[in-house]
């Protein structure tokens, strides 16, 4: 553990997360990859050592602390724990409403890790696992639940395999821990949101659910569900060794605690997950990885993330608040990275296309409406698309947002707006002069090849 | 008293922007969209229970409590 005097010191009041000027913050930037010392939650073993067992990771953190569920709750609200799935929820609340409603809780931690070019829950599950299910009994003792579902992807080399052997372990240990159920679901974009791995894990398809009250409340099953990211649970096992304060301390001045960043595109090791303690830049980020400029641009917060400008980018403190002002978002902290030589426009139309066909195929506007957009992208990228059919993009975007059962469609639109707006000078180009010379680059980004929406029925959402 | 539209199982067929006009937007391809969902007087509520009754697919949605929209978020 890494943890140092300075970390105890109270939180300063200033909501600046820059580090200079005024209201800088006392606390120093870190930031280390698995087996790092200067990382936290991802301190101990290196990549190569495999899952840490239970001895080591109890010899590094200690007991699980014997909490009850009020002291956890306790711990949820002073350390303002926020969600890491994308949304940035604060867990307190999500517990409080789902203790509110009528029914026995249920607790979904959630490991799809559905961004394709994410990597940080399943290293965390991976490499961490005792990490996950402290954090994951923890948050059961919050809700009174006495039991937890571990869901993920049905994928080559799923969380579920190193989380069933460190289940064995605490079994074998006689650890205080709820009951464990493992779960596997399809391999699907939109299958990882929260309503459709409630609705897969009680029976149902893994696809997202039309709802008229929080799942909190009224979940598939009838009972309040909790559905909580893997990094989440990770980050409260961690708060209840060090404390609340401490462990909001490690944060940006406006977002607490540290944060879990996966890097891909032009980086040296594409997929490697980074550990950022205090109020490190994205530049800070890339600079740790070896990066010595701003890129061209930086894909924020995953593939239904938001473009910002390399320059930009680069100055911006990896908060949820200092993101914001370059209406950018931590989302599954994803950083793509966009060298100055490929098209920022064929990048985008390859993501466009991907997450149309990764629609759920339910809502019609999501149907009917992002196939629309990626042809409309596709068009824009090769230089085909004139300012009318700019026009109608826009239109269609209008259309499309606000439109679904969840915010599949609303991501594509996000995307497709921040390129249009970050990258218009490309835009004008293509417009003007057919496709850039850059669209011969080879792919950036790690875009899994576009697939269509498997049919209702069948059993591609089982 | 709130109003929705179950977009998983609006189907176009506009049958609610008939009974629900002032309350209902058609999108390009006729799927509905909700404009307030709010059904406060008696009036509104009459009509948005007849647009309720008259969907052939049951996406039109009057529900009694007023909680907010929940709008699922992913979590992973």
């Amino acid at each position: 553990m890494t943890t140092s005097p300075d970390l105890l010191a109270p939180r300063p009041t200033h909501a600046a997360d820059l580090r200079t000027g005024p209201g800088a913050s006392a606390f120093p930037v870190r930031i280390d990859r698995l087996g790092g010392t200067g990382a936290l939650l991802l301190s101990g073993p290196s990549a190569t050592d495999g899952s840490e067992g239970l001895v080591g990771h109890a010899t590094r953190w200690g007991p699980l602390p014997a909490h009850d569920g009020a002291r956890v709750r306790t711990l949820l609200r002073d350390s303002r724990l926020d969600g890491r799935g994308g949304a940035g929820f604060p867990v307190a609340r999500k517990v409080e409403t789902a203790l509110l409603a009528p029914g026995r809780p249920v607790l979904i931690v959630n490991a799809s890790e559905s961004e394709p070019a994410s990597r940080k829950d399943r290293t965390l599950c991976r490499h961490r696992p005792h990490l996950v299910l402290d954090g994951a009994s923890l948050l059961a003792r919050a809700l009174g639940a006495d039991e937890v579902v571990l869901h993920s992807h049905r994928i080559g080399g799923s969380p579920s395999g190193p989380l069933s052997l460190a289940i064995v372990e605490r079994v074998r240990a006689g650890l205080e821990d709820p009951a464990w159920h493992l779960s596997e679901g399809p391999d699907r974009y939109v299958a990882g949101e929260s309503s459709a791995v409630a609705s897969f894990v009680d029976g149902g398809e893994a696809r997202p659910r039309f709802t008229t009250r929080p799942l909190a409340v009224d979940g598939p099953s009838g009972r309040p569900t909790v559905v909580s990211n893997a990094e989440t649970v990770v980050q409260l096992a961690v708060a209840a060794r060090i404390g609340a304060v401490a462990w909001n301390s490690l944060g940006a001045p406006s977002s607490p605690g540290p944060r879990l960043v996966t890097l891909a595109g032009a980086v040296p090791r594409p997929g490697l997950v980074l550990e950022l303690t205090g109020p490190g830049t994205i530049g800070d980020l890339l600079t740790a990885e070896g990066l010595g400029a701003p890129p061209a641009a930086v894909l924020v917060g995953g593939f239904a993330g938001t473009w910002v400008r390399g320059d930009e980018a680069w100055q911006t403190p990896f908060s949820r608040e200092s993101l914001q002002c370059v209406g950018a978002s931590p989302g599954c902290g994803l950083l793509g990275v966009l060298p100055h030589d490929a098209c920022p426009l064929v990048e985008t139309a390859r993501i466009v296309r991907y997450l149309a066909g990764e629609s759920a195929g339910q809502c019609g506007s999501c149907v009917a409406g992002l196939p629309r957009l990626a042809g409309a992208m596709d068009a824009l990228a090769a230089g085909t698309a004139r300012r009318r059919g700019l026009a109608r993009m826009d239109a269609l975007a209008d259309t499309v947002l606000g439109s679904g059962a969840c915010a599949h469609p609303d991501g594509v639109v996000l995307l497709v707006r921040s390129a249009l707006r970050v990258f218009r000078d490309d835009v004008v180009r293509h417009l003007a002069g057919g496709p850039c010379r850059a669209a011969d680059h080879p792919p950036v980004l790690p875009v899994p090849d576009a697939r269509p929406t498997p049919t209702t029925g069948g059993d591609a959402w089982r | 008293m709130t109003v929705r539209i179950d977009p998983t199982r609006c189907r176009g067929h506009a049958i609610c922007a008939l009974f629900f006009a002032d309350g209902v937007e058609l999108d390009q391809w006729g799927f509905g969209r909700v404009l307030d969902d709010s059904a406060d007087s008696s009036r509104l509520l009459r009509k948005a229970r007849r647009a309720a009754a008259a969907c052939p697919n049951g996406a039109f949605i009057v529900s009694e409590h007023s909680t907010p929209a929940a709008r699922p978020v992913h979590t992973g």
